[in-house]
């Protein structure tokens, strides 16, 4: 998840990162992982998350549970 | 890895190819234009481009927000910057965006305190560990965007961080669209849909350019085969001579949208009469600035904000480049004097970019085989 060139960057534009739920913490956030590595995501607008569900994660928030 | 390798087919792609070239009409000329800097980058990466017939035309639109950022509004952050006390925290590219007194990177080799951050969550980190500090979010984006600033906002305004403020220059996606279509120089026969927008927004909003402009409109993903079918999907309209709303990323992106991050826009945020665009000028209702409920966290009305409105620099054609009205590669000081490491123009700093899409995949210039 960095900006460089070959990758896509989850901090611009229309561009978002699946990634799987590691772990659901009481306030609101889900630490989740892609591709080994691992960030704190805000999980507000996807309901109730389960370890091992898969995220759609844009600028750190779950906009989507990806079936 | 799931969800992205089986959308990396190439085996698929040359299929997907071949019936894209078996649906064109020959002799008719297709422009299509993707909305989204995110699919502009995929299709450069992937090569996505050279799998079509030279008939069929990719535009490129103003989908990076990076891109649309006026001059003005870097010298605005710029200033904040500077504030003594403050800690200035932004997306990566934003630090490399030019304004008319040089970039945020500038800024911080002059002693300012300016951070990159992956989130606007990482930003009110940084505001709780330094309590005595004025900690201040450059928020940029689409509705892609703007719903993890206003969750962020939200938990500031709870835990009362108050210490912590948006400098708000997020946007909407349907006015620029509503603008580019009342172009006259413009001359388009369908749109490739922004995904991640639409995972918010849903696919309602677009209705309005089949029913009043009568361009198909394809709301895809962002892995190469997502992006060729979309294209195909695109053509499917215009040879039948169909012309809706379709939504190739169902798998992600449901009709409504997410109501949820809908609603927290609503409570967040509202729409300014007008919000300038780089290349396109101001355009009325398309940014969005704190609501009244959360003016305390508003860093423009925390702090003394210049406003200077700064032209483009003369050599700059990024405005026609994010109308589609030229490629990259025609603009003047495209790969001499404008490079991603020493950009001139918004669409070389972001990957998303048109220029720095076609500058980092070599495409200098376009003599396009026939397939």
């Amino acid at each position: 998840m960095s900006c460089a060139a070959d990758t896509h960057c989850i901090t611009c534009s229309d561009e978002g990162v699946p990634m799987r739920v590691l772990d659901v913490q009481p306030d609101g956030l889900a630490r989740c992982e892609a591709e080994g590595a691992e960030s704190d995501v805000m999980i507000d607008l996807v309901g109730p998350l389960a370890i091992g569900d898969n995220v759609l994660v844009h600028a750190g928030v779950a906009l989507a549970r990806l079936a | 890895m799931k969800y992205v390798d089986e959308y990396r087919d190439a085996e698929l792609g040359r299929v997907l190819a071949g019936e894209i070239v078996a649906t064109v009409e020959p002799g008719r000329e297709y422009k299509i234009m993707e909305v989204c800097g995110g699919h502009t980058h995929t299709i450069y990466k992937y090569g996505v481009d050279d799998l079509l017939p030279a008939n069929v035309e990719l535009v490129h639109g103003p989908g990076c927000p990076v891109c649309v950022i006026p001059m003005g509004r870097v010298d605005d952050a710029i200033a904040v910057a500077h504030i003594p006390g403050v800690i200035f925290t932004c997306f990566g590219d934003m630090m490399r965006v030019p304004g008319g007194s040089g970039t945020l990177l500038d800024a911080k080799a002059r002693g300012a305190d300016v951070r990159m951050v992956y989130s606007p969550l990482d930003a009110l980190r940084i505001a709780r560990e330094n309590p005595d500090r004025e900690v201040v979010f450059f928020a940029v984006g689409f509705e892609t965007t703007a719903p993890s600033t206003a969750l962020t906002l939200k938990r500031a305004k709870a835990e009362g961080t108050r210490n912590f403020s948006c400098f708000s220059n997020h946007v909407t996606i349907v006015p620029p669209l509503r603008a580019l279509l009342e172009s006259p120089d413009l001359r388009l026969d369908g749109f490739i849909g922004p995904g991640h927008v639409s995972t918010v927004v849903g696919a309602r909003p677009f209705e309005f350019i089949p029913a009043d402009y009568g361009k198909p409109v394809v709301i895809s993903g962002f892995e190469p085969l997502d992006l060729l079918q979309s294209v195909y999907m695109v053509l499917r309209q215009l040879v039948e001579g169909r012309c809706e709303v379709e939504n190739q990323y169902a798998r992600v992106v449901p009709a409504d949208g997410n109501p949820a991050a809908l609603r927290v826009l609503e409570e967040v945020f509202e729409l300014r009469p007008h919000f300038e665009w780089r290349g396109l000028g101001f355009i009325s209702h398309s940014g969005l600035k704190l609501s009244e409920a959360y003016a305390e966290l508003d860093a423009e009305l925390r702090f003394e904000i210049p406003g200077v409105r700064v032209a483009d620099p003369k050599a700059c054609q990024c405005g026609e480049v994010l109308k589609g009205v030229i490629k990259p590669w025609e603009c003047k000081v495209f790969g001499t004097a404008c490079t991603p490491e020493r950009p001139i123009g918004t669409c070389m700093v972001s990957s998303e970019g048109a220029c720095a899409a076609y500058y980092n995949y070599g495409r200098f210039a376009r003599e396009r085989e026939v397939v």
